[in-house]
């Protein structure tokens, strides 16, 4: 196999399907990305079994072929060549990449050992691209990274009469968005490490999303992502969500991701940071023994019978209230020891249930 | 009764051998060696079968195969020597955290802390013997005295498979007639030594005048060899682990068959699990479960968890989350749970979705009712009908 192309195309592709790649894998072929040129374009796959990516752009193709090569060095001595043309070569178990002057050679790995993967279309529908990317930041914050429970490192895909719905939770927050008119994209619970590389792989305004038996199915003019649905049931989430509240506080979010951003000097991720919260705003604090403390007051409107005192894990509330959509911050609480719900204070269709820490 | 001898030295007979028995049923009766068969193999571990053929560890495999020509040899595995070791261990501890591990199949443990719930030393050690023989299907040779220094010898006169109580007041008259080269630290150049000075047993060596033999030894191993001779060990019994677990297990009379049987008594185990850890005021991050099956095969899953696991109604949730990942077609020899990662309870007051701050609540009653009414006074309904049944 020969190709040729320009040093920043061909670096896009190979860098968008590495990002597949695991950095440590049992299977030593998984650390290649298999590329593939033919009809004028190179294709490239790189996938953990989990998370599949594949990438496609046009190229000049001298010599039709198949190679794997390894991911990381390939994209990486691309991106470095100096501008302008590179062309890639194989044969004889090396792959040549020579740039304007610098040329590597990097050793191919084992073409028949590259799993065969299911690449089948799947009928998907169109949505805009960024919308869906925005939703799905603002939940996979609240997924899981334990391997020991793989459903809570999950997001939950479901139908609602919103549209479509996104959960998730490691069981210590939850995250829910409603995207209006997704509805049609299926049900199922796609892995949340393989949702956060969808921007960055094959982002684009406009998205094929669907659902197959076993894969969630993203594609683009960039490239398709496939993602191995989690098998399992989602905990019961509807449940969790309070039906009342009988004190809520709305403040600006700027000024209260500030003041995280100083209590997580002092606070250490076990650390729970106090908030005082009553008719005269909000009052953060936090004190470490060992360390020492911060305190501030922010300015806020609060509504409820009595002053709440209530504690929370600061990386948690932090990363609620950041991915809120608009300027204003709404923490609604039932007492110190129920869960709390952020919002921006209207319905922006999202909320982010957090569990308190009992001081 | 009082416990004069506080120390308790177990180890287990042939211990790779008789591991390799419990796989393989056909090595029973047979003389058998562990080790390397290769022209430089040499004998890790022999049965007493292969003993009696004069075939003792650390020998040349080629000189053991031309002493017996039926010697059976199976090559090591020390990864599950190690795991079965862990077992051991474990058994260990709980009888006392007072262990002191010396190899893999020995160790010493400080059984003072006992006095209260034995009848008298030789009860602990042939409780512990049962046990071990009862869950892991093994033999250990038990030696119990008043210190370290008798405790290993009567634990060698017990061998094999037996139990040997040294009372204190019996110590001198156990240690005399045995040869100086039983004492630990006698070796070739000792011997030589003591044997110059007509000394050949225990008893001839605490005759010696203290000064001679400090003038033929060394005046420190002089002074050691004498205190040993009369029978004075002040070594402690030095734990290796601060307590790192807590742990619940059972081995049942009869395998369990059904899912509803093991739910039951996961359940039973992890209330008394809960008990404990809430009577030492400890919680921990990962729960682990064991499973023996009827072969002896025993297959631990654990979960970890970011906020401490406390209460018996904690322990189950994770208890019944890890039984997908165990195979409950088999029966069922042993059930066991465990709490690692040891916090005092509450360092993390972290709350979860899927957890019931009103759970802790009922634990602390259950307990305090247990207290005033007796551990039997009150539980969980599955567990509390299965005793009328």
């Amino acid at each position: 196999m020969k190709i040729r192309g320009e040093r920043d195309d061909l670096a896009d592709i190979f860098s968008r399907a590495n990002r597949a790649v695991a950095a440590r894998s049992a299977l030593p072929v998984l650390q290649g990305l298999l590329c593939e040129a033919s009809g004028g374009v190179l294709t490239v796959t790189g996938t953990d079994l989990e998370v599949t990516v594949t990438t496609s752009g046009p190229v000049e193709v001298m010599e039709e072929g198949r190679a794997v090569v390894p991911g990381r060095l390939l994209a990486e001595s691309v991106r470095k060549m100096p501008p302008g043309v590179v062309t890639m070569s194989v044969g004889g178990g090396d792959a040549e990449i020579q740039g304007k002057g610098p040329r590597f050679t990097l050793r191919t790995l084992t073409l028949d050992d590259f799993p065969n993967l299911d690449m089948s279309p799947v009928d998907g529908v169109e949505v805009d691209g960024e919308e869906l990317v925005n939703g799905l930041n603002q939940v996979v914050v609240a997924s899981s990274s334990d391997s020991a429970r793989p459903i809570l490192t999950g997001v939950l895909f479901e139908p609602s009469d919103e549209g479509l719905r996104l959960v998730a939770t490691d069981s210590y927050r939850l995250s829910v968005r409603d995207l209006p008119g997704m509805g049609s994209i299926g049900s199922g619970l796609v892995p949340a490490r393989g949702l956060r590389e969808l921007a960055r792989t094959i982002g684009g305004p406009k998205v094929q999303a669907g659902m197959a038996s076993r894969e969630a199915v993203f594609s683009s003019d960039r490239g398709s992502l496939r993602l191995r649905l989690i098998e399992g049931s989602f905990p019961k989430y509807r449940s969790l969500l309070p039906e009342s509240y009988p004190a809520q506080v709305l403040m600006e979010k700027e000024a209260l991701l500030e003041a995280l951003g100083r209590v997580t000097l002092v606070a250490e991720d076990h650390i729970p940071v106090r908030l005082k919260i009553g008719n005269g705003g909000v009052e953060v604090n936090v004190t470490r023994q060992d360390v020492g403390g911060e305190v501030e007051h922010l300015d806020a409107e609060f509504v409820g019978p009595e002053e709440i005192l209530i504690a929370f894990n600061p990386r948690y509330l932090s990363d609620g209230v950041s991915v809120i959509a608009g300027d204003k911050v709404r923490i609604r609480m039932i007492d110190s020891l129920k869960a709390s719900v952020l919002d921006d204070g209207g319905d922006g269709g999202f909320l982010y249930l957090l569990m308190p820490v009992r001081i | 009764m009082s416990f004069a001898e506080k120390i308790l030295h177990a180890d287990m007979d042939a211990f790779f051998v008789e591991v390799e028995r419990r796989r393989q049923a056909s090595l029973r009766g047979r003389p058998v060696v562990v080790g390397g068969a290769g022209r430089r193999g040499v004998v890790a571990a022999a049965s007493y079968e292969a003993r009696a053929y004069g075939i003792h560890s650390a020998m040349p495999m080629s000189r053991a195969r031309s002493a017996c020509p039926h010697l059976v040899i199976v090559p090591p595995d020390h990864d599950h020597y190690s795991d079965v070791s862990a077992e051991v261990f474990a058994i260990f501890s709980s009888f006392t955290p007072q262990v002191e591990g010396l190899s893999l199949d020995e160790a010493f443990l400080d059984i003072s802390g006992l006095r209260r719930h034995y009848s008298d030393p030789a009860e602990v050690g042939r409780t512990l013997r049962k046990k071990i023989r009862h869950e892991l299907d093994l033999p250990v040779s038990v030696g119990i005295a008043a210190n370290k220094l008798v405790a290993k010898l009567a634990s060698e006169a017990a061998k094999p498979d037996g139990l040997r109580h040294v009372p204190a007041s019996e110590t001198l008259s156990f240690l005399h007639p045995l040869p100086v080269r039983a004492i630990s630290g006698v070796g070739e150049a000792t011997h030589a030594a003591l044997e110059a000075l007509g000394v050949t047993t225990v008893g001839e060596l605490a005759e010696i005048d203290p000064e001679l033999l400090g003038w033929r030894l060394g005046r420190a191993a002089g002074t050691h060899l004498a205190a040993l001779a009369r029978g004075q060990d002040e070594r402690a019994v030095v734990s290796d682990r601060q307590t790192k677990s807590v742990s619940v297990s059972e081995t049942y009379e009869f395998d369990l068959r059904t899912p509803a049987q093991i739910d039951t008594e996961l359940l039973r185990l992890c209330d008394r699990l809960g008990a404990r850890l809430r009577r030492a005021d400890l919680g921990g991050h990962t729960i682990a479960v064991t499973v023996r099956y009827s072969n002896f095969e025993t297959v631990v899953r654990q979960t970890t968890r970011r906020s401490v696991v406390t209460s018996s109604h904690d322990l189950f949730a994770a208890a019944r989350e890890l039984r997908s990942q165990f195979d409950w077609s088999r029966p069922v020899r042993l059930l066991g749970i465990a709490v690692r990662a040891l916090s005092e309870a509450g360092d993390s007051g972290q709350m979860r979705t899927d957890s019931d701050p009103r759970w802790e609540v009922v634990s602390r009653a259950i307990t305090n009712v247990r207290e005033r009414f007796g551990e039997d006074s009150v539980g969980p309904a599955r567990v509390v009908m299965r005793k009328d049944i």
